[in-house]
């Protein structure tokens, strides 16, 4: 009997066609949950080159852990958590590239050097260097809870830690941000009249 | 407390407005699947040994055994037939006949195991030999573009002879280029290394990928500029050119006649005579190359990676500059054995050209320095990279070896 190349199902028999092999179970797989997973890892790190072989990254992992996938229905939260892993040891990497760059100082990083299109731009790229500035796991809190929108439930899944300690590690990143970003002008703007952009838009 | 809540709610609200709008988003998963779906593949691509053939499948075994007869029987052939090759479109080639590329038109050699040359227009050359994984091409003049395919089953030994020089080839890219009239050769490496011997020259010398040699014979007369190098094909190494004239400039400027004359050593310590920073602020970024590759050959690291600093800062954003962060990479990586340094000028060269001519060699160099460093995961993600790239690069070998670590 010939395997279909292109799997159709649901995401429970897409599992269970990945545990089996299924030729085509690995591209629907990343089709299926790829947008997501880069939005996690898209707003956890803020603009990087190494996106694509990240989300590579999140995939194989994944695929190495489908057997350990108990709860179909949570598929996303899931791989939500593995993306977040992945996202945190690229911090980690960047933080120590970061200080090997000030023995070269002209070592930028590509998106550095371009220029913002527009005010929103430049706030962003604000934003993420506060947030570079942030503990990891402070930095991973206040993002899953702002700027993903997760509950606090969700983000200390995602986190793999306990609701309370999420907690702890909030309310740190919560004093902190704003500290850090009132030093920023394009952020301190945002900060102080959070609806400016959605009265921009509807002008 | 509230009010700081809803704050910083709005400001996720709008960060995830623009995140939805980015426009790098189908680019960023588009390259994301195609890696994902290649390493699946590769790994789909190792046989699983865990897996043993059930009772019931036993009645196969000698279906298989004939089978793999077949197929190893199809393979020999396909392994001992002759190598082949074909003049341009369509003229099977035949040994020993002289090609030429007349009409001002370069002419393409393919062979039947994957190996091109091209050869530029007013060259000239013959096929001598042709075996399985092994050719002797005689370049009689001209400048020829050679991509000589490694084979992974076989050894795969080219031979190219020039005049008095052998150029010795395992599967790698570069051009040649060799004048009959005045006896000069010149060779720049892409990927991998070749061997040249021969001439002038008491020992062979090994070429690298982005290097070039220059050689001639002749005692009295300097050799023609090469003016059929391929494009974008940088030389940042530069060698002695054997018994080339002695030079007559005057003091202060003799160091920039002996550069372009290849003499190196000499051209080195004639600007150390003439005030070694003041030249390098009005040499040319060539000479700057040049200056840093003497210093670097003879011994003086620092005084390298301080000239080709300096490079960088007088010609920001050129491809000079880009070859001066990959050869700062070198030295720190032969020199001082700075490996985290080393790989940060590497990933400057891949920033700054990323299909530049240094890049398979940038990727490579890389990944051995995050290696050294001691940055497995870094080393493992380069290693994934230069096999997307190159898998069968000269680094590949290397880079399944960490894979498999």
């Amino acid at each position: 009997m010939l395997t279909p190349l292109t799997f159709v199902g649901d995401d429970a028999a897409l599992v269970e066609a990945l545990r089996t092999g299924h030729p085509g179970a690995a591209a629907a797989f990343y089709d299926r949950h790829a947008g997501h997973v880069r939005l996690v890892l898209r707003s956890t790190l803020g603009p990087d080159d190494d996106l694509p072989d990240l989300l590579q990254e999140v995939f194989i992992r994944a695929l190495n852990q489908i057997g350990t996938l108990r709860d179909v229905d949570r598929m996303g939260s899931w791989l939500t958590s593995i993306a977040v892993f992945v996202a945190r040891a690229q911090i980690r990497l960047r933080a120590r590239r970061s200080r090997l760059r000030v023995f070269s100082p002209e070592r930028t990083r590509s998106w550095q050097l371009e220029q913002p299109s527009s005010d929103a731009r430049r706030a962003l790229r604000q934003l993420y260097a506060v947030l570079d500035r942030m503990p990891v796991e402070q930095r991973m809190a206040f993002v899953l809870r702002y700027i993903h929108g997760m509950t606090l439930a969700e983000a200390a899944e995602a986190c793999e830690t306990s609701l309370a300690t999420l907690k702890r590690r909030l309310a740190r990143a919560e004093k902190r941000f704003p500290e850090a970003a009132r030093r920023e002008p394009a952020l301190t703007q945002w900060l102080e009249d959070g609806t400016r952009w959605n009265t921009n838009k509807k002008a | 407390m509230e009010h700081k809540q809803e704050s910083l709610e709005n400001i996720g609200t709008h960060v995830r407005e623009i995140l939805a709008a980015d426009v790098h988003a189908s680019d960023e998963l588009r390259r994301g699947r195609i890696a994902f779906l290649e390493e699946v593949e590769r790994r789909n691509a190792v046989p699983s040994y865990r897996r043993s053939l059930r009772p019931g499948s036993r009645r196969w075994l000698p279906l298989l055994f004939a089978a793999s007869f077949a197929a190893g029987t199809a393979g020999l052939w396909i392994w001992m037939r002759p190598v082949t090759f074909q003049v341009g479109e369509a003229r099977p080639g035949q040994l020993g006949d002289a090609i030429e590329a007349a009409d001002g038109r370069a002419t393409s050699l393919h062979f039947s195991e994957g190996s091109t040359l091209l050869l530029h227009a007013g060259g000239r050359l013959r096929v001598l030999s042709l075996a399985t994984g092994a050719a002797r091409v005689l370049v009689e003049d001209g400048v020829v573009d050679a991509t000589i395919a490694h084979r992974r089953s076989a050894k795969t030994r080219w031979d190219f002879e020039a005049g008095p020089y052998r150029v010795t080839v395992n599967g790698t890219r570069f051009s040649m280029a060799f004048s009959a009239s005045d006896q000069s050769f010149s060779l720049s490496t892409a990927e991998g290394q070749v061997v040249v011997s021969g001439g002038c020259q008491k020992t062979p010398t090994t070429i690298s990928a982005g290097e070039r040699i220059e050689l001639s014979c002749s005692p009295h007369e300097a050799p023609q500029p090469w003016t059929g190098s391929p494009p974008a094909m940088e030389a940042p190494l530069a060698r002695e050119r054997d018994l080339a004239p002695p030079s007559k400039a005057a003091p202060e400027d003799a160091w920039r006649e002996l550069l372009s004359a290849g003499r190196l050593s000499e051209g080195l310590r004639a600007a150390e005579r003439a005030n070694f920073e003041r030249v390098c602020q009005i040499a040319s970024a060539k000479e700057l190359l040049a200056l840093a590759d003497a210093s670097r050959l003879f011994g003086a690291g620092r005084r390298a990676a301080a000239t080709l600093r300096v490079l960088r800062q007088r010609f920001p954003g050129t491809m000079d500059a880009a070859t001066a962060a990959f050869t700062l990479g070198r030295v720190a990586f032969e020199k001082q054995h700075a490996y985290a340094e080393a790989a940060d000028w590497f990933e400057t060269y891949l920033r700054e050209q990323p299909s530049g001519p240094l890049m398979g060699d940038s990727f490579g160099r890389l990944m051995e320095a995050r290696l050294r460093s001691g940055d497995r995961t870094a080393a493992r993600t380069s290693a994934q990279q230069y096999l997307r790239r190159f898998p069968e690069g000269p680094y590949s070998s290397e880079a399944r070896g960490i894979l498999l670590r």
